[in-house]
């Protein structure tokens, strides 16, 4: 049994009859039958929200955060890994050992490992819970990337974050439950799925300048902005005029009341997104301004703010960790783009008191091979990459009750397969709804004859970790 | 069942009584608390039963799971269990977490070396085997044979039309309700005018058909729709959302499928010169293996297998036998969604929970697609590419392409001679350079300005027109493997853990006889689709009828369109479906004959207008006591726009995307490590004026240019197989409709449009309400629209009404 009324907007909408439109977004998401009212969680929550900060690319683990003794002493020599034959090579098939760019050593009292090229991450290594064995299935972006937001790699499923916004619904009855900060081209990563739209993530930009905008479609194109609200009046009043005839019309209903939103959301949405009047201190803890960082530091700003206005799910996507070629030189600047917004976020998100229930995710959607990659097959190893790898790969969690401070999990002595603590990203989807409240087994929605869930037919709560 | 037996024999022989008991005290003492300990959390009665095994009774691991028997006593290598401990298997990792340590793997397998003795009794209520009983199963109704119906006797004889309508009263009239009233001659112009081709009519035929009283009116209208060429532009579009179709091969890195597009109108030919359903189901399927009497039609046939190939195959895939088995997955849950409306891709794992389908039935179907081959490996790193096939051409064809390749040759000549030139002018200077004086330099560092760029811009045209220098025409296609064979049951979908080998065949439950022999060294492709395309097939027909009511009424007599098996939703009107699947099927499976009786029905004409008592029986209208009101698709609402502002440009369809420009193609060269892409640099213009079937269609992103309205109006994800689109009413549509541009130009051009062709501004706002809303203007709208237009400055006044008439509900739906 679902744990959910399976019933779409129209029905809602139809459900709440008579013409409302008079009534705002706010008394509609009160509604009971609303697909965004707040939700009872199944069972005690340790978090009310989430953010979830993806590294699209795979980031290197075994220079961020894994490092290898033996695979430092073989540095250039051919190693023979447990691979599965089954699979094609190409540029890794000598298999050379590729040692860690820099060191990575132990941080703060709880000793996680993390490496120099992230000093801010390690300034928060007593906040962050490492999980040093993750495993997924897919090698490749797409699927990975589809596995990771949606738990298939091929099927258009709903992402976390709508099942999330299905579960809970949202507390901030002005702003979508789920929003995508720079989210990758592939639209299904924040897709619903065969979930109601309303659970739908939006795509949100923070401007870097005046012309760009935050959402798709948010700037007036008509003559003035009278013209324009004369001109929705007019088409309401038309509106209105047809749903009075059609005397019952949820899906009218649906459509006058967006269009009131749409009006209001360009003038709310700027506002929201505009970081200036945060303080100096709040922005520098971020790194806005440092132009190693900007972007990403007012994504993270930003997520911090949505999360607290009360969006149930909040991700922000950083880019550029597909470092095939010449790794040591490209890591770095990876690093420096991502460290200190994302560390920056923790520090912000506890000294507001909100880490306590807001659960940060950090993760590639996959990690990167011990032994290196050539494509051209004639560089010196020192201008070597990392093939991708979803055998064993590195996340860390923060907040919403996730034990702080700890390492969970290990892999072989390549860092090329787990032996203990293995997560599979079914298990972390099971761990996150857990944390709100919700069973990975219960959350399900009826489709094509069949209950659906986030996980599938997989997932275990890792129990290892809760705080 | 056997193995068990085996098993079991197996385990008494290993044993003798003396021993038995110091087993039995082993098992108890250490691997009971053992199996408690790290196994029971998932596989025991009390907990879960994850993958079917159950290890908390001896039947438990004698019968298995999805694997079968987890332990064979006395094997270590056969017992699943043991090889599940150990870690040697990737899938197969237990407990999942961590291995457990080495001397409790020791136990494990000191206990099944000695024949794993259990001392725990079968409990009452031991979890039962669920069979597939495929007698039984052929009781539930979709799977009895199609029933020739006869329409029932009403009361009120006058209001049928056609018999479709006595179904449809016989109904309503038993529980008491009333059909509603005729919808106005405007109301039905629209509707079936947008239903049939995704265009409104234009003013001169809402005159024409307002004005004409004859008694073949309505006919008159539905012949004209079904006859033009825009009737196969948006039902083709129907039948492309259940094929996952898009102009991009897989998802990963915008891989152009720079052919896909022949498939496309070939779906919309097949339409327009309704071609018989069974035929269309043949082609698809079989086409090459089918005769051909013509090139063309040979071409046709070729093409139309692209159904197979052209959903989201995943070519980047670095386990090619789990890719080719991932597409047969496809291949067969494609053809179980469009043409029977099962979901045939749960069974790859394990026979289906509710559905009569056993794995042995998804193994015999998927054995045809196994010995089809859809893919090859190219020279591009680790990726592959779906097969094309070379068509056959005409004399004309080939002496035309000729000329092309011609033109082409001395094109990429020119080129190279400019390009030498440019390269020859280029190391002079760079000599020159280097002992100019500050007089002499500034000239030559201009020069090699232009040229160094101009070199790139050369060598990227003279790739690209290599690339694409004119060769033998090309459609994605498969074709038969060389040693076709049956398909051996892959455990859990694993390629590398097989089971039993399964006879090629089909799905039994929807069977009536045995399966006509496949031919040796044939796929079986043809006398699956024989299977599919017979009349006597319970669910093909009956789908299909029920497909094109949906599209016409808004929701199907099973609303569950692509899912007929028990979970689904059972018919509002079972008679009526048989009714309709055997008039279909006696028609020649004709689908134009289907969708004309049913526009021509009085159950069509009705209008979507309120009834309070019907509203109170029946709020889901599922006994369609009025019209349901539809809001238009993506495609619609944009080609509407298009037609309305007199914008939208006749295409002859031809090839989907912009690869013609340069710079939109990358990765040309041959051998690069990933395969050519496409990059939507630069647009076709004329796209923004065609009609969105045209458009590209994008899988992994955003669609491209004027296509983008696909995304904010719910359109079918292409990888998705549906014949029924989401429809939502979200804040992001009101947005695009308040300020995209695309609504911004289309007004303004449909009011410079008005303002040219009425000059008189009363007779202007007659024309504008007929133009987008189809019908005239009411007194209430003329005054309210004068009232805007005076508060308005005079150049933007029509514009925003215009805009404003484009963005109104009236518009977007159809009622």
């Amino acid at each position: 049994m679902s744990m959910i009324t399976h019933s779409s907007r129209r029905d809602w909408l139809r459900n709440t009859a008579c013409g409302f439109g008079a009534l705002a977004f706010h008394d509609l998401v009160r509604a009971a039958q609303s697909p965004l009212a707040v939700q009872t969680p199944r069972f005690p929550a340790k978090a009310k929200r989430v953010i979830f900060l993806f590294m699209a690319g795979g980031p290197s683990q075994p220079d961020l955060f894994d490092p290898k003794d033996y695979i430092k002493r073989m540095h250039g020599q051919k190693v023979s890994a447990p691979i599965n034959t089954n699979e094609l090579r190409v540029g890794t098939d000598k298999f050379l050992a590729l040692a860690t760019h820099g060191e990575v050593r132990p941080r703060g009292q709880s000793g996680t490992m993390i490496s120099d090229l992230m000093p801010h991450t390690a300034s928060i290594a007593d906040e962050i819970c490492l999980l040093r064995a993750m495993h997924a299935d897919n090698n490749q972006h797409a699927p990975a990337a589809l596995q990771f937001h949606t738990g298939s790699t091929t099927d258009v499923r709903p992402s976390m974050g709508s099942w999330i916004s299905y579960g809970l619904g949202t507390e901030n009855q002005n702003l979508p439950s789920f929003i995508s900060i720079h989210p990758d081209s592939d639209v299904r990563l924040y897709g619903s799925g065969f979930l109601p739209a309303a659970h739908q993530g939006t795509r949100v930009i923070v401007p870097q300048d005046d012309k760009q905008s935050p959402i798709d479609y948010l700037k007036d194109t008509s003559a003035n902005p009278a013209a324009q609200r004369q001109r929705i009046d007019f088409v309401q009043r038309m509106n209105r005029r047809l749903l009075q005839q059609a005397e019952v019309d949820g899906r009218m209903e649906g459509m006058i009341e967006s269009m009131e939103i749409a009006f209001r959301m360009q003038t709310a949405t700027p506002e929201l997104v505009d970081i200036s009047n945060e303080s100096e201190a709040t922005k520098e803890l971020y790194g806005v301004g440092n132009k190693d960082c900007d972007k990403n530091a007012r994504a993270c700003l930003l997520a911090r703010r949505l999360s607290e206005a009360g969006v149930r799910f909040v991700q922000v996507t950083m880019g550029g960790w597909d470092h095939h070629g010449d790794i040591r030189t490209a890591l770095p600047k990876s690093c420096a783009g991502t460290d200190q917004p994302c560390a920056g976020l923790i520090k912000d998100l506890k000294s507001r008191g909100l880490l306590d229930d807001t659960l940060v995710v950090w993760s590639g959607e996959f990690g990167r091979t011990p032994w290196s990659q050539d494509l051209s097959g004639t560089s010196p190893i020192e201008k070597h990459g990392r093939e991708h790898q979803p055998e064993s790969f590195c996340s860390w969690m923060a907040g919403g009750g996730i034990k702080p401070g700890i390492s969970f999990g290990e892999t072989d002595e390549f860092g090329f397969r787990p032996v203990s603590g293995k997560v599979h990203l079914h298990d972390l989807h099971a761990t996150i709804l857990h944390q709100l409240g919700l069973d990975h087994e219960k959350l399900t929605w009826r489709h094509l004859g069949r209950d659906f869930r986030l996980t599938d037919v997989y997932g275990n709560v890792v129990k290892e970790i809760l705080a | 069942m056997k193995r068990t037996f085996q098993s079991l024999v197996a385990a008494s022989l290993l044993l003798s009584p003396a021993r038995a008991e110091d087993g039995l005290a082993f098992f108890e003492d250490k691997v009971l608390p053992l199996l408690q300990q790290r196994c029971y959390e998932c596989h025991s009665h009390e907990k879960k039963i994850k993958g079917g095994l159950a290890l908390d009774l001896k039947s438990g691991w004698q019968t298995g799971g999805d694997n079968g028997p987890a332990i064979i006593p006395g094997d270590l290598t056969k017992s699943h269990l043991i090889k599940a401990v150990r870690y040697t298997d990737p899938e197969m990792e237990m407990p999942p977490k961590a291995k457990m340590p080495a001397g409790e793997i020791e136990l494990l397998e000191k206990w099944v070396a000695m024949g794993a003795p259990d001392s725990r009794v079968a409990k009452t209520g031991d979890k039962q085997a669920r069979t597939i009983d495929i007698e039984a199963g052929k009781k539930f109704w979709a799977f009895q044979p199609v029933h020739d119906a006869q329409a029932p006797a009403v009361k009120d004889a006058s209001w049928a039309l056609d018999p479709v309508d006595r179904f449809i009263l016989a109904k309503l009239e038993g529980v008491g309700l009333k059909p509603a009233a005729e919808a106005d001659r405007h109301t039905w112009l629209r509707r079936v005018s947008l239903d049939l081709t995704g265009l409104p009519p234009s003013p001169q035929d809402i005159e024409r058909f307002t004005a004409d009283t004859s008694p073949n009116a309505y006919e008159k209208v539905v012949d004209r729709l079904l006859q033009s060429k825009a009737f196969g532009e948006r039902w083709a579009r129907h039948w492309l959302d259940l094929t996952g179709y898009a102009d991009q091969i897989g998802t990963s890195n915008d891989v152009f499928a720079e052919h896909a597009w022949r498939y496309r109108d070939y779906v919309i030919t097949a339409f327009n010169t309704d071609k018989p359903f069974d035929r269309f189901i043949r082609e698809q399927i079989a086409g090459d293996l089918l005769p051909a009497a013509t090139p063309q039609e040979r071409a046709a046939n070729l093409i139309a297998t692209g159904f197979l190939v052209l959903g989201d195959v995943e070519i980047v895939a670095v386990d090619k036998l789990k890719m080719e088995v991932d597409l047969v997955d496809q291949q067969v849950t494609k053809v179980g969604t469009a043409f029977l409306g099962m979901t045939l891709g749960c069974v790859r794992c394990h026979d289906h929970k509710f559905d009569p389908i056993a794995q042995t039935d998804y193994y015999a179907m998927a054995g045809m697609f196994r010995s089809t081959d859809s893919t090859h490996k190219t020279d591009n790193g680790v990726w592959s590419c779906v097969n094309k096939t070379e068509l056959p051409e005409t004399v004309e064809q080939k002496v035309e392409r000729e000329k092309r390749l011609t033109t082409n040759d001395s094109k990429i000549n020119d080129l190279k001679a400019e390009l030498e030139a440019s390269e020859k002018e280029k190391a002079v200077l760079d000599v020159k350079i280097k002992t100019a004086n500050k007089h002499s330099k500034p000239p030559i560092v201009k020069r090699l300005q232009e040229l160094t760029p101009r070199i790139k811009v050369l060598q990227k045209d003279i790739q690209h027109s290599e690339f694409f220098a004119p060769a033998v025409p090309k459609a994605f296609a498969v074709h038969d493997r060389e040693q076709p064979t049956d398909m051996r049951i892959t455990i859990r979908g694993n390629p590398y853990a097989l089971g039993d080998m399964v006879k090629r065949g089909v799905m039994r439950v929807a069977s009536w006889g045995e399966l006509p022999p496949i031919p040796e060294r044939e796929s079986g492709r043809v006398q699956l689709a024989d299977w599919i395309a017979d009349a006597r097939h319970p669910l093909t027909a009956r789908v299909t009828v029920n497909r094109i009511w949906q599209k016409l009424f808004g929701e199907g007599l099973v609303r569950t369109v692509d899912y007929f098996g028990v979970r689904g939703e059972a018919p509002s009107h079972p008679e009526l479906l048989d009714h309709l699947a055997m008039r279909f099927v006696r028609g020649g499976w004709s689908q134009k004959q289907l969708i004309r009786s049913l526009v021509l029905s009085r159950a069509y004409r009705m209008s979507s207008a309120h009834d309070a008592l019907a509203m109170q029986r029946d709020p889901d209208n599922r006994l369609l006591w009025r019209m349901n009101r539809q809001r238009l698709d993506a495609e619609a609402i944009r080609d509407a726009m298009l037609a309305i502002s007199g914008k939208l440009t006749l295409s002859q369809g031809g090839p989907a995307l912009p690869l013609e420009f340069p710079e939109n193609a990358v990765n040309l060269a041959p051998k690069a490590v990933n395969p050519p892409a496409i990059l939507f640099k630069k647009h076709r213009p004329v796209h923004d004026y065609e009609r969105t079937v045209y458009l590209p269609v994008i899988r992994s992103a955003g669609q491209p240019g004027s296509a983008k309205l696909r995304d904010v109006f719910d359109f079918a994800q292409p990888a998705n197989f549906t014949g029924k689109r989401a429809e939502t009413a979200v804040p992001t549509q009101a947005l695009f409709l308040i300020n995209s541009d695309m609504l911004r130009s289309r007004a303004t051009e449909l009011a410079k449009d008005l303002c040219e062709s009425t000059p008189n501004a009363g007779a202007r706002l007659e024309a504008l309400w007929l133009r987008v809303l189809n019908r005239p203007i009411t007194s209430t709208e003329r005054d309210e629209a004068n009232q805007f237009i005076h508060s308005l400055t005079a150049e933007s006044a029509w514009i925003e009404l215009s805009h404003a008439l484009l963005s109104s509900n009236e518009f977007l739906l159809r009622l």
